[in-house]
């Protein structure tokens, strides 16, 4: 079996198609992940009690345990619990009938929430000390020292950062496919389930998560360099 | 209601089934591991001497490979690399899919390690390989006794990160049907139709090796930083 290239024109249209599916889920992710993993990073940097070992234990369980298999065990307890409880209050609505994208929407801001919340800890970090102190000796509180003072410093150090997580959002959207969630990758290959060309689908899918990735990219770069400029020109 | 749908005893009981498949899972780690360091080197190399098309091809496989998904790179090597051998007149059709497997994730590995030796060549200063030159090592030797240490060290942390991030990774070998650790939660479920619990043994095996990866990681490099300070 050669390679169809016709077929891998319509395989493409299916996937380019379904692309906003993929970046609905990593955008979402992405704003979900930015406000828990701040509230988390902050929680540690500020060592708040409970909190701060909370969220410790909490990166320490998503990172260590793959996307997958965290997506797969929200996928059966969400089914069956949702299922439980429509039963229980008489609901004509079973779990078949939400659209699986939410689960795989969960799926990725948990992960992505333990992810923000490392690299956003090792920006506030990165910020210093004295910043801090220097902030509360001018009687500023907390609250005001870490959005007046910590995090219009620490947030533009995040952001590189913050793009390679989008990035790896845009990628490990393509997990949804596991839970047979209709995204740009199952998108891709649904056309090829007719002819078995799933080369040619996989191809395609991977053109198109590239040149997402490769615009993301250039976008990040372009907002660096605005996010550098007056720093630059404050120094010289 | 959930208690008819997780059983945490079964958990103990699948523990051991899926252990005796975490060779496998180790073994696509450790031979990808290898064999992605090899080509990463080499990649790196190639980088970095800005040998003539070898360098933009390699800028165009490392962007590939760190721009597309790994499901799909499993999958382009399963039924891509068939096919190109085709061509060639080579038939690995009936090759084990474990080999497609660590074909992918080396592929992978090294678009990543390529990215991490070439930063910490080139922050090991110019200075010490004209140092070594001036005092007479060759080229071989001066890589091998000056920079590679000292860039190995700089590389330590991003190799450890990682081998973590490849340990998760294969986590998607299953999807192409081998049976691993992840595999074997979908055979044991064939037959018992559960599930939950197999998934909970497979988490709870990644969770320990990633605890012990990062361990063993903060370990070596103290030990290293040690060393060199002493």
């Amino acid at each position: 079996m050669g390679f169809d290239s016709d077929f891998f024109f319509v395989a493409l249209r299916e996937a380019i198609k379904y692309t906003p599916v993929a970046l609905f889920l990593s955008v979402t992710a992405l704003l979900v992940g930015f406000v828990c993993g701040l509230a988390l990073a902050v929680s540690r940097v500020f060592q708040l009690r409970y909190f701060s070992a909370l969220s410790r234990a909490y990166v320490v369980l998503i990172k260590g345990i793959p996307l997958v298999i965290i997506l797969l065990l929200l996928y059966l307890t969400l089914t069956c619990l949702f299922d439980d409880l429509a039963k229980g209050f008489r609901l004509p609505v079973r779990s078949k009938d939400i659209d699986l994208i939410w689960v795989a929407a969960l799926a990725l801001s948990l992960w992505s929430t333990a992810n923000i919340a490392e690299l956003l800890r090792g920006a506030l970090l990165s910020v210093g000390k004295g910043q801090f102190e220097a902030a509360y000796s001018v009687g500023l509180s907390r609250r005001q020292t870490l959005f007046r003072i910590i995090l219009p410093q620490a947030l533009p150090v995040s952001l590189p950062m913050l793009c390679n997580t989008f990035i790896g959002l845009i990628k490990w959207s393509s997990v949804a496919f596991v839970i047979s969630c209709v995204d740009l990758l199952n998108g891709a290959l649904i056309a090829a389930t007719d002819n078995y060309r799933f080369l040619e689908a996989y191809l395609a899918a991977a053109l198109v998560y590239w040149g997402l990735n490769l615009a993301v990219e250039q976008l990040s770069h372009q907002l660096e360099k605005r996010l550098r400029l007056p720093v630059n020109e404050v120094i010289h | 209601m959930l208690n008819g749908l997780f059983d945490p005893a079964t958990v103990l009981v699948y523990l051991p089934r899926l252990l005796l498949k975490l060779p496998v899972t180790l073994l696509i780690v450790v031979t990808a591991t290898v064999c992605g360091a090899a080509g990463g080197m080499m990649l790196a190399l190639v980088r970095l001497f800005r040998t003539p098309v070898l360098n933009q091809a390699a800028l165009v496989y490392i962007s590939f490979m760190r721009g597309t998904p790994i499901v799909v790179q499993l999958f382009l090597v399963f039924y891509g690399v068939p096919l190109l051998l085709g061509h060639l007149g080579i038939d690995i059709n009936r090759w084990d899919k474990l080999y497609f497997v660590i074909l992918a994730y080396a592929l992978n590995t090294a678009a990543f390690k390529a990215e991490v030796f070439r930063a910490a060549l080139q922050s090991v200063p110019a200075g010490q390989a004209e140092a070594a030159y001036a005092v007479g090592l060759t080229r071989l030797q001066c890589f091998r006794r000056i920079i590679a240490p000292q860039a190995l060290l700089i590389a330590l942390p991003s190799l450890g990160t990682g081998l973590a991030a490849l340990l998760q990774d294969t986590s998607l070998a299953y999807t192409l049907g081998v049976v691993d650790v992840m595999g074997q939660v979908h055979a044991i479920a064939s037959g018992t139709n559960r599930m939950l619990e197999g998934y909970v043994g497979a988490a709870l095996i990644f969770l320990a090796l990633s605890v012990v990866l990062e361990k063993g990681f903060g370990r070596v490099e103290a030990g290293l930083l040690l060393k060199r300070h002493s």
